[in-house]
């Protein structure tokens, strides 16, 4: 079993902030795709989640729920994001050049709150849709690289995509809103 | 099968893992009920979202950036002094204290040359996304210390670190006297003279004092920072290019690296990270990647090598051996110092008053009391070493910015007649307040 968020953060307040390096290896694909949701440039995003995680290791002092890491590094991100979009904005004004900008993302806007509603989930629950997802692992690889049967897998993703409509239903979200007209 | 059986299996038969006859028997139920359809087409589209968010994100690889510019902003915020406190505020141990200051190393002090800027730009570019890399370097270092530990007086020996990057890191370095794993579990060191190990459960990203070469191995990161530092700041780097015996042409970029230790600190140039050095990086220059690093330690006749990392293997094949560790089956097991009755008194001696108990009882070969001070097991070439000793003089205890431990000076006279003089480590446990020998045998 990889060591919890709890245990990532306590390690590096306690002395090894190399250990921050997990949590960057576990969160930078959600928290880049939070973020080139919201920015719609790849290059940005990236840069907003370097910055991201900057200001998260050095707040991780103040993070009062380690457990919490996911939700609060996204908290962080989307204060990025806004500087950013600020800093946009007026570079629209003053440079031409902006509307040409890269919107190869432009697609995924729709889905600003799909991280915010992972983030949300119980933290095995983020990790297998983490796993599933964002490290593109078949149901079987996830079930190897946890030591767990498929069929835990498959139950737990269930639990978690469960979960994860509940969380979507209560934001502004269209799946949301499709999916509350089809429900019996 | 009816409604509930076909929606627990729903996402099983969309990843399509679900046995043979389950899968038909959920398929025609499918096929007859409208409601699982739904149920299965919003699970679906749940589950393309998500695929496609992931897709977004395939390439993404920040770690080694992340990690770079963390060192980078460590040492542009602070003075290196102030930021040592902050780590000693935290509990850090001398060796990872060394581990921030390499965070001044990268320190320049005018302004960089452009050329260098983009070669080492063009290096760290060439170093990004990883798999794997497998450092062969020599280093002027006592066999079985610290990883740390540099000595312009020394032989070179043979260090090594490889190291898979991913999801779930693993790594091992090496030297003579001492390696330790990390399996993406579990963190070990091992001891060979000593026959002792020491397991932390848990996977670290750099413990036992090998931090310096982690943050070598983060190739991206650590040229990346130098850049940042050499533009923000200014730089000492210098660019040069030879041409090898291949006719392949190589660039070589030269900086001056602080540790931001005072002259005259206990700890200044005892350890890679803690020392004033001059850091010479070569390249190829039409890949870009990095294949060699020079660090000489400036000395008051000479600069002297002390560290010659001479092999850099990218995306390596790394048998997963490599991250197991064998250990002899009579090793001693370096523990946790466990609570007990006596810690308070313990806890409330001085450093001196630690470091003269823990002689005394050496030198009436008490090995239980001399245990209460030592980490390590208590072999037969210890007792060997210190049994019987007679201390001559007791000093007052000193410290140093780049530790937590206390030093305290000492003079013994062992059992052959010898007379030692040096300064004993001793640091305070977390756990009980208790002092243990840290070094300075």
């Amino acid at each position: 079993m990889d060591a919890t968020d709890q245990e990532c953060v306590e390690r590096c307040r306690n002395g090894e902030p190399d250990d921050f390096r997990f949590l960057v290896e576990r969160y930078q694909k959600p928290l880049f795709a939070y973020l080139a949701g919201r920015l719609r440039d790849r290059s940005l995003a990236e840069e907003a989640t370097q910055e991201s995680f900057v200001r998260a290791f050095f707040a991780l002092r103040r993070l009062q729920k380690p457990g919490s890491f996911h939700a609060w590094l996204l908290g962080i991100g989307g204060r990025v994001a806004h500087e950013f979009q600020r800093r946009a904005s007026r570079q629209v004004a003053t440079d031409p050049a902006w509307e040409f900008a890269d919107h190869e993302v432009a697609a995924d806007r729709e889905d600003d709150h799909l991280e915010e509603a992972i983030a949300a989930l119980p933290e095995s629950y983020q990790q297998m849709i983490l796993l599933r997802f964002y490290d593109e692992l078949s149901c079987q690889q996830v079930a190897d690289r946890l030591n767990l049967p498929l069929g835990t897998v498959t139950k737990t993703l269930s639990r978690a995509y469960a979960e994860l409509r509940q969380h979507l239903r209560s934001s502004v979200d269209p799946e949301a809103a499709v999916h509350s007209e089809i429900k019996p | 099968m009816n409604c509930l059986e076909c929606q627990e299996n729903l996402v099983a038969y969309l990843e399509g893992v679900l046995e043979e006859q389950a899968s038909v028997g959920c398929r025609e139920h499918l096929d007859a009920c409208p409601a699982c359809r739904q149920e299965r087409d919003a699970l679906a589209r749940l589950q393309q979202r998500l695929t496609t968010r992931g897709q977004v994100a395939a390439e993404v690889s920040l770690v080694g950036r992340v990690m770079g510019r963390i060192r980078d902003t460590q040492s542009e915020s602070h003075t290196t002094m102030q930021t040592i406190k902050t780590l000693l505020r935290w509990g850090l141990g001398c060796g990872a204290a060394a581990g921030l200051v390499l965070a001044a190393v990268l320190l320049f002090s005018t302004k960089g040359e452009a050329l260098a800027s983009e070669m080492m730009t063009k290096g760290a570019q060439a170093a990004r996304r990883l798999t794997g890399v497998h450092l062969v370097c020599r280093v002027r270092t006592a066999p079985a210390d610290n990883f740390a530990h540099i000595d312009p007086k020394m032989d070179f020996v043979p260090v090594e670190l490889w190291k898979e990057f991913g999801a779930l890191p693993k790594w091992r370095v090496e030297k003579p006297g001492r390696v330790a794993v990390m399996d993406g579990q579990s963190t070990l060191l091992y001891l060979r003279a000593a026959n002792a190990a020491l397991k932390v459960p848990k996977p670290s990203g750099a413990a036992f004092d090998t931090s310096w070469l982690h943050e070598l191995a983060d190739i991206d990161g650590t040229l990346s920072a130098e850049v940042r530092l050499a533009q923000s700041k200014g730089s000492t780097l210098e660019l040069r290019r030879e041409t090898d015996a291949s006719g392949a042409t190589k660039a070589i970029v030269t900086l001056e690296a602080k540790s931001g230790l005072p002259d005259g600190d206990y700890l200044k140039n005892a350890f890679f990270n803690t020392a004033d050095t001059r850091r010479v990086y070569r390249f190829d220059e039409q890949t870009g990647r990095l294949e060699a690093l020079q660090v000489f330690l400036h000395a008051p006749a000479r600069d002297v090598l002390v560290v010659e990392v001479d092999r850099i293997e990218y995306n390596p094949s790394l048998d997963a051996g490599l991250f197991q560790l064998a250990l002899p089956q009579n090793v001693g097991w370096i523990e946790e110092p466990k609570a007990a009755p006596d810690d308070p008194q313990y806890a409330a001696m001085t450093a001196e008053q630690a470091a003269r108990a823990f002689f005394e009882a050496c030198g009436r070969e008490d090995w239980g009391e001399v245990a209460k001070f030592w980490p390590l097991p208590v072999d037969d070439q210890f007792k060997g070493f210190l049994g019987g000793l007679k201390v001559l003089k007791l000093g007052d205890s000193f410290t140093s910015a780049a530790s937590n431990a206390r030093f305290v000076p000492y003079e013994l006279q062992l059992k052959g007649g010898t007379v030692k003089t040096h300064n004993l480590a001793l640091k305070r446990t977390g756990q009980t307040g208790r002092w243990v020998v840290d070094g300075g045998l």
